[in-house]
């Protein structure tokens, strides 16, 4: 026995490490995995494509897989440390049939992450969408646990949480608001999209900052290989994507614009005022990568957006985000990467209104500057550690008025508010036996408020009582708050595992909404003395099965949540206005969520597709609001099923086709009705115990391949959103019945019926 | 911001509107007051009612057999008489400004009281028509100028009527970004802004405008109202019953405000 411990001490470890990418763009995979055959241990490629894998000196094959690319298996003598860089091929451009569309990724079976969902660009390229435009958010709504807010809407839920409370980080930049068209179609240009991730729950902890969910998105780095250039015309849109090395193998290019024309369209209309409107967004997405050695890469990423909304000379709006990001990964050693980030991010709206003496200007903005350092420390073949820290200074200006010249309006200023929000954390992925996979960590936040400026101290019914001053550099008060992360996975068969996870989130950003959809000029708050801030801690429990050789993929999950401090309007509100002690108008209190989410995926096979199921339920308790009593959150939504499929019928034509239903809104209705002042005013008595009428909707899309070889492509995309016409309630109103006075009725508007679009896309 | 669903909507072009059954529950009837006390007289009125099941008729239906009183502070207490079902008035009761008046509603043994102060009047300097745009087409509006004074927060409300048909909208205004500024204040109204050719005002039409000073907690109240006077089950702001300044469990309110009446004739 002693001597067999000395003889596996005597053999010598190695590492094995390098970047996994594809053969034919050098893009750096994310997620890919490195299995050593015959032997339960592996492991995958990290956001830069870099792998590091210790092994005790020997031979080996190992297996590389990835999504959507032509798995590839590889010897290595390991007798010293090694640098192996990978290429995998494309699937689809030899193969007679495509029989890879899908490996499971990020939720492998035996990792003990658990709550994710991710999806490649490639994935959603069939999918049918609204007006032909791929869209990487809109496609995720179509997952388990996370729903869509609803048509003209582009948040999202995830588990019971409200749009505000999803990280949306895009090269880790985070944006704050991720929609154009006030809804319709997501800020992200899918052609300028590698990868997205979603995480539901069990946050890793490099993560933090919201209570509900992370979606991480990636953008390409550029092909590195050759020259190339896509893009699509679209009944509403133009998008052009071009990407190319600037030396190959090392470094590339990329940039994406895309501009939508749909205000052509109101040049038709007889209305002088609507053909004087104006409704467009654009948005630019451009990155470039360096490499300085072997050892070193610089990324530059950056991301800028704008709408244009404008109703005649009355009325105008422009909002946008910029991001840009700035990385450097520096290998220590084989076992030690680093990556700093220098990140800026920036929203901000602007309202023109035009109202005859009455003229006046807004403007709002919320500003970052970020840094980040992180260290992965590939220790040894059991033991992956990751570590960092991360400073965030925020600078909200709420809403500044100006006023033109001879307006009766006064220029007015609300106080800017500073903040610190800093972080460190640590995290271990421990492999503990071939069955038992953890990953512990905590992450501990610290969120200053600085001066300077005014806060308050308020009395029970949010009148200010007290008004401190502070001054330029003062700290108004530091939140600290510890956030612990854990996860954990046991391999029942090499093809079934259970999970668990607990999770604690804090957040400290609040979006105070005026209304229950997203808009453009909603506001972003940070915490004060009197807003404290969110907390969320989560269990879920999850079961895992892969069948038939990894055809197909069955997960079953479940949580309950707890949420802290969760925040809500007053009655009757004023949003704009005097508002530097906005905590006059806000209400606190506490939330609960729960439900049970499944997953049926069909991953391989001329026929692919997935059917997800959730049954859930979220809730409020808020001080003030219903009686003090617990009550649905607007979202909360009992039943939500997608289905979405898509077969390919031959080397020309995909057809695809998703269907979704869920359960109506929780939203107030009158009980009874009165008069004042001559006039019908409505009578409530609960909070969202009223239902909207169920919405579903049937999707359809087909995609003629005109022409490809290796390296270009052209094809037809075809869609018909809302196939059988369902009229889904946007807005249900109550008023005077039309054809008699005296009595009252409800009157429901749907925003859309059929809506069939074609787009032509192509690549060379 | 309210104008923003109603462009999305024109400017999408598609929506339909249909008329949907809704089933809705009933509740337990709640009193009703609407108190009005102004500085001219015979205006001083208290209407008395009950909320009614949303599918009976909208006819006001008054309940009769209150005591009502209202009360000046550090003064004398009226009783109003009631002159038709549920419709209490006191004619000879005007208020004055800078003055709180508490009103008592006693009713089958229940007590609400309201109490409201009469803000200091602003003149009225002038109306007048403009043609404007709007999201149905451009119409004519009618326009209020007057002088706001600086250094105290105002609270105006407008009601409009055209050929003595009094405008369904709820014009509300203070004055926190025209403080101490000649004001023009434009009577719009998007609850009827897609509808083209109703409520427009037209050549010859009599306009006559009401401006009321009021208190802070009454414009609480019409601007609450206000935004959820659809009822929508939409994406409105959830809709609540207004902030009211009644207390002991009625709705409405009462409210002491300056009165001051104009009227052109469109030419």
């Amino acid at each position: 026995m002693l001597l067999m411990v000395a003889a596996v001490h005597a053999q010598s470890t190695y590492t094995i490490s390098g970047t996994i990418k594809s053969q034919q763009t050098g893009e750096t995979l994310i997620g890919a995995s490195v299995k050593v055959l015959n032997k339960q241990t592996g492991t995958t490629s990290n956001e830069y494509g870099f792998y590091s894998l210790s092994l005790p000196a020997g031979t080996y094959r190992l297996e590389i897989t990835a999504i959507g690319l032509q798995p590839k298996v590889q010897e290595v003598i390991l007798d010293k440390n090694k640098v192996l860089n990978l290429a995998l091929a494309d699937a689809d451009s030899k193969m007679d049939s495509v029989t890879v569309t899908a490996t499971s990724r990020g939720r492998s079976i035996s990792s003990s992450q658990m709550g994710i969902e991710r999806l490649s660009t490639k994935e959603i390229r069939n999918i049918p969408v609204l007006f032909g435009e791929r869209d990487v958010v809109k496609a995720i709504q179509l997952l388990p646990g996370i729903k869509s807010a609803g048509d003209g809407n582009a948040g999202f839920y995830v588990r019971g949480g409200a749009a505000d409370q999803n990280l949306i980080l895009l090269d880790e930049a985070p944006v704050y608001n991720a929609s154009h068209l006030l809804g319709f179609f997501s800020t992200f240009n899918s052609d300028a999209i590698k990868d997205a991730t979603v995480y539901k729950g069990g946050m890793p902890a490099q993560y933090g900052g919201r209570l509900s969910s992370v979606l991480d998105l990636k953008m390409n780095d550029g092909n590195n290989q050759n020259y190339s250039a896509s893009g699509g015309i679209g009944l509403i849109s133009t998008r052009l994507n071009v990407e190319g090395p600037i030396q190959k193998d090392k470094s590339s290019f990329l940039i994406a614009g895309r501009r939508t024309y749909a205000d052509m369209f109101l040049k038709l209309s007889h209305n002088e005022d609507i053909k004087n409107s104006q409704l467009y967004f654009y948005d630019l997405n451009a990155k470039m990568n360096y490499a300085l050695g072997d050892k070193d890469k610089l990324y530059l990423s950056g991301y800028f957006g704008r709408d244009k909304l404008g109703f005649g000379e009355t009325f105008g709006m422009s909002w946008g985000n910029s991001t840009a990001t700035l990385r450097w990964n520096h290998l220590f050693n084989s076992k030690l990467f680093s990556n700093t980030s220098l990140i800026f991010s920036n929203y901000d709206y602007k309202v023109s209104i035009r109202n005859g003496a009455n003229n006046y200007n807004i403007f709002s903005q919320i500003r970052d500057y970020n840094v980040k350092q992180e260290f992965q420390w590939y220790a040894n073949s059991n033991n992956t550690i990751r570590f960092g820290v991360n400073a965030i200074y925020h600078r909200i200006r709420p809403g500044e008025v100006t006023s033109p010249g001879n307006s009766a309006v006064n220029g007015q200023t609300l106080q800017e508010r500073y903040s610190f929000e800093n972080a460190a954390y640590a995290t271990n992925s421990w492999k503990i036996s071939n069955k038992w996979n953890v990953t512990y960590g905590i992450r501990l936040t610290a969120f200053s408020i600085m001066g300077k400026g005014d806060f308050y101290t308020l009395d029970n019914t949010g009148a200010v009582t007290d008004t401190l001053h502070y001054n330029s550099g003062d700290v108004v008060k530091t939140y600290l708050n510890p956030e612990p992360r854990l996860a954990l996975s046991y391999t029942l068969t090499p093809s079934a595992s259970i999970k668990g996870s607990y999770v604690r989130n804090v957040q400290n950003l609040h979006l105070i909404s005026s209304s229950t959809t997203s808009r453009p000029t909603d506001k972003w708050v940070a915490s004060t003395n009197n807003i404290k801030p969110e907390i969320a801690d989560q269990v879920s429990l999850g079961y895992y099965k892969n069948l038939a050789g990894d055809k197909y993929e069955v997960t079953v999950e479940t949580y309950y949540k707890t949420m802290q401090n969760q925040i809500d309007y007053r009655d009757g509100a004023e949003i704009f206005n005097n508002m530097d002690a906005i905590e006059t108008q806000l209400l606190f209190g506490k939330g609960r969520a729960y439900g049970v989410e499944w997953l049926f995926k069909k991953k391989t096979g001329h026929f692919t597709g997935w059917v997800s199921y959730t049954l859930s339920k979220t809730e409020r308790k808020i001080d003030g609001i219903n009686n003090n009593e617990w009550y649905n959150a607007r979202q909360d939504r009992t039943h939500d099923i997608s289905l979405v499929g898509s077969y390919q019928l031959n080397k020309k034509w995909t057809l695809s086709a998703n269907w979704v239903y869920y359960t109506g809104d929780a939203v107030t209705f009158p009980v009874g009705k009165y008069q004042v002042d001559d006039q019908q005013v409505f009578y409530y008595t609960k909070r969202n115990s009223y239902r909207m009428p169920a919405y579903h909707r049937l999707d359809l899309g087909a995609t003629c391949t005109l022409k490809q070889t290796k390296r270009t492509l052209s094809e037809l995309a075809f869609s018909l959103y809302n196939a059988y016409g369902r009229e889904n309630a946007y807005t249900i109103e109550f008023r005077e019945s039309e054809s008699d006075p005296t009595k009252t009725e409800a009157v429901q508007t749907a925003l859309f019926k059929f809506i069939p679009s074609i787009s032509y896309n192509f690549k060379f | 911001m309210r104008y923003l669903a109603v462009i999305i909507i024109l400017l999408i072009g598609t929506s339909c509107e249909k008329v949907v059954n809704i089933k809705l529950d009933t509740a337990d009837k709640k009193y009703v007051v609407e108190g009005v006390l102004t500085n001219q007289s015979g205006t001083c009125m208290v209407l008395l009612s009950q909320t009614q099941d949303f599918d009976a008729s909208n006819a006001f239906t008054g309940v009769s057999g209150a005591a009502i009183q209202i009360t000046e502070k550090d003064g004398a207490t009226t009783q109003l008489t009631e002159t038709s079902a549920g419709v209490y008035q006191a004619a000879g009761l005007t208020g004055t400004t800078g003055k709180t008046y508490t009103l008592s509603v006693t009713i089958k043994g229940q007590t609400f009281l309201a109490a409201s102060t009469m803000p200091a009047p602003v003149n009225m300097d002038s109306i007048f028509i403009t043609e404007d745009e709007a999201p149905g087409g451009k119409r004519n509006m009618a326009n209020v100028q007057y002088n706001d004074p600086a250094g105290v927060a105002n609270n105006y409300r407008f009601v409009q009527y055209v050929n003595g048909e009094k405008e369904q909208e709820i014009f509300v205004r203070n004055d926190e970004l025209t403080n101490g500024n000649l004001t023009v204040t434009k009577l719009r109204y998007p609850k009827n802004d897609d509808d083209e050719k109703d409520n427009s005002i037209k050549t010859g039409d009599l306009v006559k405008i009401d401006m009321q000073c009021i208190d802070p907690v009454i414009y609480k109240y019409w601007y609450s109202l206000s935004r959820s006077a659809t009822g929508g089950g939409g994406n409105a702001a959830t809709p609540a019953n207004p902030v009211t300044n009644m207390t002991g469990g009625a709705l409405g309110y009462f409210s002491a405000h300056t009165l001051q009446t104009k009227t052109l004739t469109v030419r």
